[in-house]
């Protein structure tokens, strides 16, 4: 008869057994290595500066709420305010004050104090153009974290406008604005409002349920024509990738790109380039911004920038890891944990030879990733495929990134091909 | 088929194995002792006092079964005493239905009027206290809504979404609504508490069809979840699946055409009672899954009917690694990486390939790393089986006589051993309780029940002879998987027994099961 196992398995399978046997009806004890914080993980892909810093990501935003105003009481807020900080939301976006002009004047600008903005590497959405603003309330001012969001003050207003040129290669020409989304904080936490642009692109409408622009037709930067949905999500659905679950196991709404690693970039204010974390420390609202050694997400498409492993998780930690993170609901179910400040295990939780509980149907292969070959990887297949039910993220996208699926792709078969078990 | 041998651990797993006995054996458990024993406050659930009346009635032993009917579940959210209103919307009135679930005040009840709703996009609810209820869930293959019933609509919604998405919510009821051709999962419930389904309807409109949503009815990571008088039809995944939840009650629905009917997976503390469950390609199952943390453990299943689940398995049509694309057609239920369950008062028959298998984890995922979430939560044990009655009909044509050794590597294995115990042993039939013989790992021959499954007081066909199969998949698919496949040893290796035989006639485990 066969016999399927070493020795030493079976010695340990049966204390195991023994031990799980004394535990009858009990609690599970917690996971090894679960809640390991620090155990020298083989964590290659972690950026090269962000050192020393503890527990970075998990617990950003559970302080919201603190209530860190109250010395600047007389300050006279621009925007509409109320005494403890919260912001009214208006119907209009015009009257949140933050922009001037509109699309169909050829233009919408940011009010002074209203900062513009890019990331090294962006959130993709389904090729949209975005265009960031930053608005800290006067006599306010955010801190500087290594690893994590910078600390907002309550006031503070995100905002992100997405628009679609008709042809990708021309990207000011012929551009369509759809929406403009407003992430605020408010004295209770983050919250999020989608605003929806009308046809003639003279006005922005606050549109909680969401809207569906049907047959958006787009030219790609290969010259090929897409068509589709784009949706703007409901207020509800910003919490799908805008959160994390607190300690009380809440979700808690979170911003997710105004990180130091990928705000750590020039930008051009008013004909002169400068770093923007340096601009906003200049302009006296980020406090605490180092001298030297601030991270820096590489951009995941520039291979000057940094080696092909550390680009390919930059772009899985920009557009997967507001999720498959720990304290995430994706990373809590599938176990896969692709932020780049993961201290889990590399391998299994960025999903080497990891086999999925549930993946659904048809995803491709049986593996998350199998070192060597993108095309039987369940990863690959996921931020590949346009097929509902089966793309990744969740929401956000109805096209293929052809770029990030490459990368992802060209990161998987650079490592050395074995098979998984 | 790769997958069915137990893979030789690598020497990191024995490190680990080795490393867990240094730690504290057990944790306190708050929740297995002096559980809240019960049913639910929620708001004219109304019919709950019959809960469990008809069910194992002629068992005599089954505690539990008069369960969830009468002390009150914890809350941790209650609209007494707080501003309530009624939200009232028409079939043409989607996108105000939509801005105003987005701007809920906590404790609305949002009425839905009888007709089709027609959706780009999910109803998202994020907020405590809400109730949906509409004119009422109508019949199966309705896709518009009539004077009396209430359709929703997202043949149109924008893709990747759910029907109804609920996240974050406490105290959250949905009744007298049908969901229609979601793109993904129907109703879907996240992360939240005090959940009422009731009377509700998902389906998708074609059968078979790989592409049709995944679940119907979803709860999962929440707890104190009541699901009953409810349909679901046509999910290429599950009908009603309760996943990694803590409290849950399943009762007198009907799922029916989905690849599998009712899931019950790592979920603590679940009564599944009077539900139909009938031609789905699997009926019933209840098993834990590798890599997730919450480890599944008494489940009551009783008063059920999982009859006739030969549907074939349409689950993906494609290499796939999801649990469910593996599972045969024609088995009734399956108990995987499970513990204390117990069967009472159900009915099976008809299922083609077998009515109740016992599987360990391991027969699906080898590699014991993944199951370390769980603190190796992949052995099956303490199921107990009483009371119910085996119709005729199970067990003659292992997964519709369509074997896929690729796909479905446990049909085709267990189909090729029955095909040669029919010629050579007159064994024809699968027996009603199939155990696969792998806990606890590694197997010792000598015990024969060590994993403590009883089966006794069934009422069986007069045919049955033996009514237990201890299959010993681990040395079955050893000689059918070797170079030179020897099917003879192969059956060699199985083992039979008669109901009442020693020892599988024992009598259940304790404690007896925490129920809700």
């Amino acid at each position: 008869m066969r016999k399927p196992y070493s020795y030493g398995l079976g010695l340990a399978a049966v204390l195991l057994t023994a031990a799980m046997a004394s535990c009858s009806g009990g609690e599970d004890p917690p996971p090894p290595g679960v809640d390991a914080g620090s155990n020298g993980t083989e964590d290659s892909g972690t950026l090269p500066v962000d050192s020393g810093t503890p527990d970075a990501g998990v617990d950003a935003g559970v302080d919201s709420g603190t209530p860190d105003a109250g010395d600047d009481a007389g300050t006279p807020d621009a925007g509409p305010g109320l005494p403890d900080g919260s912001v009214v939301i208006p119907t209009s976006l015009a009257d949140l004050g933050l922009f001037t002009g509109s699309p169909a004047t050829g233009g919408l600008q940011p009010v002074q104090g209203n900062i513009p903005y890019e990331l090294t590497t962006p959130l993709f959405s389904d090729y949209a153009l975005k265009f960031r603003t930053l608005y800290i309330p006067p006599g306010k001012t955010a801190a500087y974290r290594a690893n994590d969001l910078l600390d907002l003050p309550v006031g503070t207003l995100i905002t992100k406008t997405f628009s679609f040129p008709a042809d990708l290669r021309e990207p000011e020409k012929n551009v369509r604005v759809i929406e403009t989304r407003v992430l605020v904080r408010q004295p209770g936490g983050w919250e999020a409002y989608p605003y929806f642009w009308n046809a003639e692109q003279t006005a922005a409408t606050l549109a909680v349920g969401g809207r569906v622009v049907r047959d958006i037709e787009l030219i790609d930067e290969a010259g090929v024509t897409r068509k589709f949905d784009y949706l703007v999500p409901s207020k509800n659905q910003c919490s799908m990738c805008h959160h994390v679950l607190d300690s009380s196991q809440n979700q808690v709404l979170l911003p997710i790109g105004v990180k130091a690693r990928y705000l750590n970039r020039d930008y051009v204010y008013g004909g002169q380039p400068a770093n923007q974390l340096q601009y906003l420390a200049d302009l006296g609202k980020l406090t605490g911004l180092p001298a030297s050694n601030v991270p820096r997400a590489p951009d995941a498409f520039n291979p000057a920038e940094a080696e092909l492993g550390l680009r390919a998780r930059t772009y899985l930690d920009i557009n997967c890891a507001h999720c498959h993170r720990e304290n995430a609901t994706a990373g809590d179910t599938s176990r896969m944990f692709l932020d780049l400040d993961s201290t889990a295990t590399l391998n299994l939780n960025m999903g080497v030879c990891k086999r999925p509980g549930s993946a659904g149907s048809g995803v491709g292969g049986e593996f998350d990733i199998v070192p060597g070959d993108h095309s039987v990887s369940i990863l690959w297949y996921r931020l590949h495929t346009e097929e509902s039910g089966k793309m990744m993220p969740q929401i956000g996208r109805a096209l293929r990134h052809d770029q990030g699926s490459s990368l992802i792709a060209d990161w998987i078969d650079s490592m050395p091909a074995r098979s998984c078990k | 088929m790769q997958r069915l041998p137990l893979s030789r651990a690598p020497r990191a797993v024995l490190l680990a194995l080795v490393g867990l006995l240094a730690l504290p054996a057990c944790s306190d458990d708050e929740e297995g002792t002096g559980t809240p024993d019960a049913g639910n406050t929620i708001p004219d659930a109304g019919t709950r006092t019959d809960a469990g009346t008809d069910a194992g009635t002629d068992a005599g032993t089954d505690a539990g079964t008069d369960a969830g009917t009468t002390t009150a579940w914890p809350q941790d959210f209650s609209c007494e005493g707080k501003p309530q209103q009624t939200l009232t919307f028409n079939a043409n009135q989607v996108q105000e239905l939509q801005d105003a679930v987005n701007s809920l005040a906590a404790c609305t009840t949002i009425q839905l009027g009888a007709g089709t709703f027609q959706f780009d996009n999910a109803l998202t609810i994020r907020a405590n206290g809400i109730t949906v209820v509409g004119a009422g869930k109508g019949a199966q293959g309705e896709g518009t809504g009539g004077s009396a019933s209430t359709v929703l609509d997202f043949s149109d919604a924008a893709g990747n979404t759910n029907g109804i998405d609920v996240s974050d919510a406490k105290l959250f009821t949905v009744r007298d609504v049908a969901l229609w051709n979601a793109k993904k999962d129907a109703l879907r419930i996240e992360n939240s508490s005090n959940i009422l389904v009731q009377r509700i309807r998902t389906e998708w409109a074609v059968e078979n069809n790989e592409s049709n949503g995944k679940y119907g009815i979803y709860p999962v990571k929440s707890s104190y979840v009541i699901i009953e008088d409810s349909e679901a039809y046509n999910a290429a995944d599950a009908g009603i699946y309760v996943g990694q939840t803590r409290y849950a009650i399943v009762r007198r629905n009907i799922a029916k055409k989905n690849v599998a009917g009712i899931e019950i997976e790592n979920t603590k503390f679940a009564y599944v009672q009077g539900n139909i469950a009938q031609d789905n390609t699997a009926g019933l199952v209840v098993f834990d899954l590798p890599g997730n943390p919450i480890r599944g453990t008494d489940v009551l299943v009783t008063g059920n009917t999982i009859t006739g689940n030969n549907r074939n398995n349409f689950a993906s049509v494609s290499a796939s690694s999801s649990t469910v694309s593996q599972v045969p057609a024609g088995t009734g239920t399956f108990i995987l990486a499970s513990r204390r369950v117990e069967f009472v008062g159900n009915t099976w028959g008809d299922n083609n390939t077998v009515d109740i298998a016992v599987l360990s984890g391991l027969a699906i995922e080898p590699d014991l790393t993944l199951w370390s979430a769980g603190f190796f939560n992949f052995a099956s044990s303490d199921v107990y089986i009483h009371g119910n009655t085996f119709q005729e009909g199970s067990g003659d044509m292992v997964d519709n006589g369509h074997p896929d050794a690729e796909r479905r590597p446990l049909g085709a294995l267990v189909g090729a051993v029955y095909q040669y115990g029919a010629a050579a042993a007159g064994v024809s039939l699968v027996e009603h309780l199939l155990w696969d013989g792998i806990d606890p790992a590694p197997r010792n021959e000598s015990l024969l029940n060590p994993v403590n499954i009883c089966f006794t007081g069934n009422t069986l066909p007069a045919t049955t002879k033996a009514a237990i199969v201890d299959l010993d998949l681990q040395a079955v698919s050893g000689h059918l998987l070797s170079a030179s496949p020897n099917v003879a040893a192969a059956w060699g290796e199985t083992r039979r027994f008669t109901q009442g035989a020693a020892p599988f006639n024992c009598s259940g485990f304790s404690p007896k099961l925490a129920l809700p």
